[in-house]
């Protein structure tokens, strides 16, 4: 099956601060993908990178085939791949409703929008609760899911999901795996970055160990957490 | 918003009612100067409050208004109402230029190239003798015609009615703006750049017609300005203008709808008052937004934009 988002030879930098030197990985349709590695390992500059926010300086991107390298965000989005930032970031002074609304900025018909909200309360109901409240008065649990619902609302084939589980407790961080779970249910491919190994293990069939702007290791899960040593070696952890 | 609104509609009922007491010529050329003043804050606050971007050379559109209206009727001879739709188009259309290379930079640098770009104006306003008939400026620029034959008096409050319709306009404007899906998308990007950009907005868009619609309403206010005051010279493009824009939205509440219309009140009123303290005026203006600045960052409507967010934690 052809892979729904190739990267090959992938290089980016911050002025002259090199970031990536070279990253390979492919995400095949349905799966559940996770990069791991410590701080600075150019996870997040990889998703920068793959959502359009940055230009790689090299190489290529392919999504469904069709090369994204150096797309606008919104060229990006609207192919159908989506981008939770990390951090949870919503916008605190809106209320849930408009952080949502906003998640459908590029949809200009108004049942769709709707209909979308509507799938994203009955998933999240603590959101359909409050959703006249400001963003910024939601736990951090809530606005993690907010964070969710905002990228599901432009309907996306791929999903990146940048540290979902940070700064979460872990019954919290349990519901997000839980989601993560259906989300693959739904047939919805995620690519994942998350800092705890096990949690990210726990929903990924496969990962790529990322170090100093490059991928040291890529295996499954199952074989990543059949050798300690192995995760060990490259996480220090 | 619906606070912000109401409060709107009051102020407005009471402006419309204010010549019917205030039958004063002095009293009504203040009230002009105010309304004038509130076309000119609403338009910065657009920028400043919504976009996040400082327009230091916000005068160019004032300018380019100004000098727009005042050629069409001394040159062209053309009426009012067709100066006042120039000037906006004018101002628009110099706003895109203006946008297009400005709003690529972004923080300090968005602030002086847009400086420079009113100064250029400003030295060839003064120097395109044969044009704008440099320093001496354009004078002689007639009344709007269905002024034409009433007292002082009744001008004045004509000037008035016709500033209050437009300044009205501004804010009415504004207030769509802010609730469209433009108006959310300029925040979302002032509040956090690239969560906006990762829902598909495109900052640069969003700025650039952002920029175009503060541009017109600061060209119609240019365009009243030399109708009523009868003369343009290259000060419209000077940074006294630009102070009093800077004052009146930051001690009105930048990002409010409000905060454009309390401001210019004030400062008028502040301006007149303190005629007697001559250039200590100006430092008292600088000890004003000092204090602002430290005291009440989100300026006198601050508390107003705030309390929605409290309503709606205390209803949860």
């Amino acid at each position: 099956m052809a892979p729904v988002l190739e990267l090959k030879g992938v290089e980016a930098a911050y002025g002259k601060a090199k970031a990536l030197h070279g990253i390979d990985l492919r995400v095949e349709p349905g799966e559940v993908v996770a990069l791991l590695g410590a701080n600075g390992a150019g996870k997040t500059t990889t998703f920068r990178v793959i959502s359009g926010l940055m230009r790689p300086s090299a190489g290529e991107v392919r999504f469904d085939g069709a090369s994204i390298a150096g797309c606008s965000a919104d060229a990006v989005l609207r192919a159908g791949l989506a981008h939770c930032p990390e951090e949870r970031h919503v916008w605190p002074e809106m209320t849930v409703e408009e952080n949502l609304r906003l998640g459908a900025y590029l949809v200009s018909q108004r049942i769709e929008i709707e209909r979308r909200m509507e799938r994203i309360y009955l998933r999240f109901p603590r959101l359909k609760e409050r959703r006249r409240q400001s963003a910024g008065t939601l736990s951090g649990g809530e606005q993690q899911m907010l964070a969710i619902g905002r990228a599901l609302m432009s309907a996306p084939r791929l999903l990146l999901l940048d540290e979902p589980s940070l700064g979460l407790s872990p019954r919290m961080a349990k519901e997000v795996l839980a989601v993560i779970r259906e989300l693959q249910g739904q047939g919805i491919t995620v690519l994942l970055v998350e800092q705890n190994v096990h949690n990210a293990l726990s929903v990924a069939s496969r990962a790529y160990v990322f170090e100093t702007g490059r991928v040291v290791a890529e295996n499954t899960s199952q074989a990543l957490l059949d050798s300690p040593d192995l995760l060990k070696a490259y996480l220090g952890g | 918003m619906v606070l912000q609104r109401n409060l709107l509609l009051a102020a407005f009922a009471v402006a419309l009612l204010a010549p019917l007491v205030l039958r004063d010529e002095y009293l009504m050329h203040i009230g002009v100067l105010v309304v004038f003043s509130i076309m000119l804050a609403t338009s910065f606050n657009l920028m400043v409050g919504y976009v996040g971007e400082f327009p230091l050379g916000h005068t160019a559109f004032l300018g380019i208004g100004a000098y727009t209206a005042a050629l069409g009727a001394s040159t062209f001879g053309l009426p009012f109402a067709a100066n006042l739709v120039l000037a906006c188009l004018f101002s628009a259309a110099f706003g895109f230029v203006m946008g297009a290379v400005t709003l690529r930079l972004r923080g300090p640098f968005f602030v002086i190239i847009t400086l420079c770009f009113a100064e250029v104006l400003r030295i060839v306003a003064n120097n395109w003798v044969g044009l704008t008939n440099g320093p001496m400026g354009i004078a002689g620029i007639p009344k709007p015609a269905f002024l034409a034959g009433l007292s002082m008096l009744d001008q004045k409050v004509g000037f008035y009615y016709l500033g209050l319709g437009l300044a009205a306009l501004c804010v009415y404007a504004a207030y769509r703006y802010v609730n469209s899906n433009l108006g959310r998308a300029a925040v979302s990007v002032r509040e956090n750049r690239f969560v906006a950009q990762s829902v598909g907005i495109w900052p640069f868009y969003i700025g650039l017609l952002t920029f175009v619609i503060a541009a017109a309403m600061a060209g119609m206010a240019g365009a009243f300005y030399a109708h009523y005051v009868s003369f343009v010279g290259p000060e419209v493009f000077g940074f006294s203008f630009m102070i009093s824009m800077i004052i009146m939205v930051l001690l009105g509440g930048k990002g409010t709808l409000v905060g454009p219309v309390i401001g210019p009140v004030i400062v008028v009123l502040l301006e007149e008052y303190l005629r007697d303290f001559k250039e200590l005026r100006l430092s008292l203006f600088g000890l004003i937004v000092i204090a602002v600045v430290l005291f009440m960052p989100q300026g006198l409507a601050g508390p107003l934009a705030r309390r929605r967010e409290r309503a709606g934690a205390a209803k949860a």
